[in-house]
């Protein structure tokens, strides 16, 4: 057992060295089901990414083969993950839309020499799990850290916290009292509601009752976000004066348009908009609008992977297009260059991206859209979820 | 007393459009016995028609629910004829089988026309904004839907119980061999109690959009709950129904308010509670 | 007037093997599938694992819905106990032999189904159909809740377990998995073909028939149907203790309505009532999704639609059942 074991092991270097010219990088992510529209970002921004940039590094050909995870399930993922490795024999896994899908691939990658790059999944703890992960996303300790920075700042000292009942909301939950509490504010109330919400005038009376000057909010992006807006709008919040800050899944650009009025001025820190006025964004959102076909449905996780294939073309640079995860990981620590979304590099001891954040609250554009306009920077921010976690 | 009320109001609102979108499916279940998984996915074409019509055509928002009712019932039809009528009187598990295929089909047409992103339904500037009650506001939309919830429960219970069309259909579902004899066209009876509950999906599918905004998953991810209230009520009747959208729509809202840590816990255990006790639904009949 | 339960709707199906032989037939295609899988997919063993963990769960779901005619979607509960059983005594208390995790995935899946089974036989038809979505809600929220346990929403990592007889290791490659799982499978295929062909297997079968002629010949129903959810949920907790240890991870999924959904899917997709249409719906199901969605990831569930409607359309009784009663009008006309 044991013999025939390395015996495929060896075989499987051996072709990786020799006759690569065919590189192939495994997608896992939701391309169906309730979070399609996030695998479609995945999509929109690897094939903006190769359309800018070609479809070889060197002499190699690059293939994507994606497959398909609707809803997180880790053991689903890992036996895809499995099957890209052993099966389809890629060298690459990237992707991961959720955080248990990619903690479950995390014990194959020394085995298999695969290194991960994660393009969304944003729990902090991930990249501790093997020195295989590097990030090109975000974490929701990085993105909901300095909106408790912004609330001090406009005069609120008493705040209501909101999150969904799971992972990342405990997480943003987590972040934003730390950065609140350290900004000398104070969370009042605390509150943890199923994800399956569909009624949220209960909840906008809580906060109402509470008296709090302010509400932190986090929810997946998504249907939820609309209801958690409206009945925001509806029950007198925003006109009460009840000021609304969140990290920016819940004013994710495709969710705009059904947002529309309601969502109007509200404050969000995140590390991407699709309005960021530079000229590296200028091309990658006409590249990957393309990709996507509705413009309108363009998001954050097509950034995500847009830099995640960077990070990969520059990992086959580095290693002449041989496996060697170890020697691919090592080559992009450190690695800095300027992204769509500003300046980026790869912290060399965490693998996770850093990277600006900024604050943005959306306004109306000239032609009717709404779009998250950026109204301050905050440059290069780690991970501070990290050093929480440990 | 006011935190009181103001549960009680949203209470109400929710419990209504939970109403509007499970009525038709109570129609399907308790009166044609045909498990229809696919409700929901009938509920979203109707908000894709509705949305399309009175976004992108610009159309007034009354003309885009008549839309949206009618055009529903035109998809619906072929969908009748090929797929339903195989299954009238087939197994429960058939059932289930081919309507929640059906809703697969469903949702992935509409991913791949619609694309993944929300649709909205824009509201005419009467039903935008709130209402003042004095103690607190409420958005006037969620008025509007509980006088539509009031409107269908009243017109239905008076279509049922009432019309000659309502004994038709209450003799053809309690023994269709016998009613056929007496001369009922069971066949017609069943298309048009089809059409109409699948009238009924479509308009509830419009009227909430608000609270649950449309997109292609929205077939099966609320397919739970509109199954859990009409059953809760026992299918097929009216009343039943609209107490246990009431019941249920009051017990999430105070749990969610109360303890929102705990909703979930809160609403599945009443629905145990509630079975416990009555073992047929609320307003489920003896022996059908 | 309420639903009529499934008990009286699902067609009946008469024993049809006099002898033992066709037990040993059905052991013999298990095993050569087995051996067929293994060598033509070598590569998709994860796979194939997978599919032997999901073949337990809709085993055990039709020891209840095929046999005892309870209406169930939330059969996930029984199997996701197992698996968090496993997972957690691996994961938080370094109990990393595979036999003695699978059988703490066996007491807790038992355990799940004595649960399970004195909440949902308190009602019939659409109402019970109710109750298990409750329950399966719940047992969900649970798992939620108690995240240092669990692990919540981000899933139990850490599992271990150590080689199996102290000669295997669970790898990459998956074979020991694989070898794992069909053993598991075989032996509880044939446990299982005992027990629904002796007299309680029987006893429950009638139940289903007709549960006052029973009560009036004596027999307790419920204190049969409660002994067989047990069973059941033995039986799930073995497919969710080969998932925790093949995969070495857990997720809230396995506890989830989607899954509960899924298996019933797959088990109505085979046939109702006989184990074999129990492994024919998972294995058509599970391969028919693989391919469908590497094919078109984006668009595959339209396709899997297709096939429901088409297996009802012209497969009423599901693909093994209509196999079987084509058969069997072959042999009478003979």
């Amino acid at each position: 057992m044991k013999r025939t074991f390395l015996a495929a092991l060896a075989a499987l270097a051996m072709s990786g060295a020799a006759y690569a010219d065919t590189i192939k990088i495994g997608v896992v992510g939701p391309f169906s089901g309730p979070f399609a529209l996030q695998g479609k970002n995945f999509k929109a921004g690897i094939d903006a990414y190769m359309a800018v940039n070609g479809s070889k590094v060197g002499d190699d050909d690059i293939e994507i083969i994606y497959r398909d995870v609707p809803q997180a399930d880790p053991a689903q993922s890992k036996a895809l993950a499995q099957e890209l490795v052993v099966k389809e024999g890629v060298q690459y896994l990237a992707g991961f839309y959720f955080t248990p899908d990619a903690m479950a691939v995390t014990p194959l990658l020394e085995q298999a020499n695969v290194p991960l790059v994660i393009m969304n999944a944003a729990t902090s703890a991930i990249v501790t799990k093997s020195p295989l992960v590097v990030r090109t996303s975000f974490t929701t300790w990085q993105t909901s850290t300095p909106i408790a920075k912004v609330a001090k700042d406009a005069g609120v000292s008493k705040v209501i916290s909101v999150v969904s009942d799971y992972g990342p909301g405990v997480d943003a939950e987590n972040a934003f009292k730390a950065g609140f509490e350290a900004a000398g504010g104070q969370v009042v109330e605390a509150i943890r509601m199923p994800l399956a919400t569909n009624d949220f005038s209960p909840i906008m009376q809580r906060i109402k009752d509470s008296g709090a000057e302010g509400v932190f909010a986090f929810l997946p992006s998504g249907p939820t976000t609309l209801g958690f807006v409206k009945a925001y709008n509806e029950n007198g919040l925003k006109s009460g004066g009840i000021k609304f800050f969140a990290p920016g899944d819940l004013t994710q650009e495709s969710d705009l348009p059904a947002l529309g009025e309601a969502a109007l001025g509200i404050q969000t820190t995140f590390h991407y908009a699709v309005s960021h006025d530079s000229p590296e964004n200028k091309a990658f959102v006409e590249a990957a609008s393309k990709a996507i076909g509705n413009p309108a449905e363009l998001s954050f996780p097509s950034i995500g992977a847009y830099d995640g294939m960077h990070v990969i073309y520059k990992m086959i640079e580095a290693t002449g297009g041989e496996q060697d995860a170890q020697k691919a990981v090592d080559a992009v620590k450190g690695l800095a260059w300027t992204s769509p979304r500003g300046p980026v590099s790869i912290d060399p001891e965490s693998r996770h991206i850093t990277q600006n954040i900024y604050l943005r609250e959306v306004a109306k554009a000239d032609d009717g859209t709404y779009y998250n306009k950026e109204v301050q920077t905050f440059e290069k921010q780690g991970d501070p979820g990290l050093a929480a976690v440990k | 007393m006011q935190t009181v009320l103001s549960i009680a109001i949203d209470a109400l609102a929710y419990g209504m459009v939970l109403f509007v979108i499970s009525i038709g499916l109570s129609v399907t279940m308790g009166l044609m016995r045909v498990v229809n998984l696919a409700h929901g996915a009938f509920a979203m074409i109707g908000g894709y028609i509705a949305s399309y019509a009175a976004r992108d055509l610009g159309l007034a928002y009354g003309f885009a629910i008549v839309l949206a009712v009618f055009g529903t019932i035109l998809i619906a039809i072929p969908i009748e004829r090929l797929l339903y009528r195989r299954i009238y009187g087939a197994p429960e598990l058939t059932q289930v089988l081919m309507t929640i295929g059906i809703t697969f089909c469903i949702i992935g047409i509409a991913n791949y026309v619609f694309g993944p992103t929300l649709k909205t339904v824009p509201l005419p500037p009467q039903l935008q904004g709130s209402v003042d009650l004095g103690f607190r506001a409420i958005a006037t939309h969620r008025l509007f839907a509980i006088l539509c919830g009031l409107a269908v429960a009243l017109a239905l219970w008076y279509a049922i119980e009432k019309t000659a069309f309502g004994v038709k259909l209450r003799a053809s579902v309690d023994n269709a061999a016998m009613a056929a004899a007496l001369g009922v066209r069971t066949e017609i009876v069943y298309a048009v109690s089809f059409a109409v509950a699948v009238g009924l999906a479509a308009f509830g599918g419009v009227v909430g959009a608000e609270l649950l905004p449309v997109e292609p998953y929205y077939a099966l991810r609320y397919m739970v709950t509109f199954l859990v209230v009409v059953s809760v009520g026992g299918a097929g009747s009216i009343p039943g129904a609209l107490l246990a959208c009431l019941l249920l729509g009051g017990i999430d809202t105070t749990g969610r308010y109360l303890m929102p840590e705990f909703g979930e816990f809160f609403f599945y255990l009443a629905v145990i509670a509630i079975i416990c006790v009555f073992p047929r639904g609320l307003a489920g009949r003896a022996k059908g | 007037m309420s639903m009529t339960t499934t008990n009286d709707l699902i067609a009946e199906r008469p024993a049809k093997h006099r002898f033992g032989g066709g037990d040993l037939i059905g052991l013999g295609v298990i095993l050569a599938l087995a051996v067929i899988g293994y060598f033509l997919f070598p590569n998709n063993l994860a796979l194939l694992t997978r599919i032997i963990a999901i073949a337990l769960l809709v085993l055990s779901l039709d020891l209840v819905t095929g046999y005892c005619g309870v209406a169930t979607l939330g059969h996930a509960a029984l199997f996701g106990a197992g698996a968090y059983a496993a997972g957690i005594v691996s994961a938080h208390y370094g109990i990393n032999d595979p036999i003695a995790m699978l059988a703490f995935g066996i007491v807790a899946g038992a355990i799940a189904g004595l649960i399970c089974g004195a909440v949902i036989l308190r009602a019939h038809g659409l109402p019970q159909l109710v109750l298990s979505i409750a329950l399966i809600h719940l047992f969900h929220e649970f798992a939620n809740k108690a995240s240092s346990w669990t692990g919540g929403s981000d899933g139990l990592s850490g599992i271990a377990p150590s080689a199996l007889i102290g000669l295997y290791e669970f790898d990459l490659w998956g074979r020991t998995a694989y070898v794992f799982g069909v053993v598991l499978l075989v032996l509880v295929f044939f446990i299982l073909r005992l027990i629904v062909r002796s007299p309680f297997g029987m006893l429950c079968r009638a139940i289903k028939e007709d549960p006052i002629r029973i009560r009036s010949m004596g027999a307790s129903p419920k204190a049969a149907l409660m002994k067989m959810y047990i069973i059941s949920g033995a039986v799930a907790g073995v497919g969710g203790a080969l998932n925790a240890i093949s995969t070495q991870v857990v997720g809230l999924d396995s506890l989830s309505f989607t899954m509960s959904a899924e298996s019933l899917v797959m088990l109505v997709l085979g046939g109702t009532g006989s184990l074999f249409g129990a492994l024919t719906g998972t294995i058509v199901f599970m391969f028919f999704e693989d391919v469908v969605s590497a094919a078109n990831p984006f668009h595959w569930l339209t396709m899997v639609g297709a096939l429901l409607i088409a297996v009802v359309l012209f497969a009423p009784k599901g693909l093994f059942g209509t196999a079987a009663a084509f058969v069997a009008r072959r042999r009478e006309a003979k």
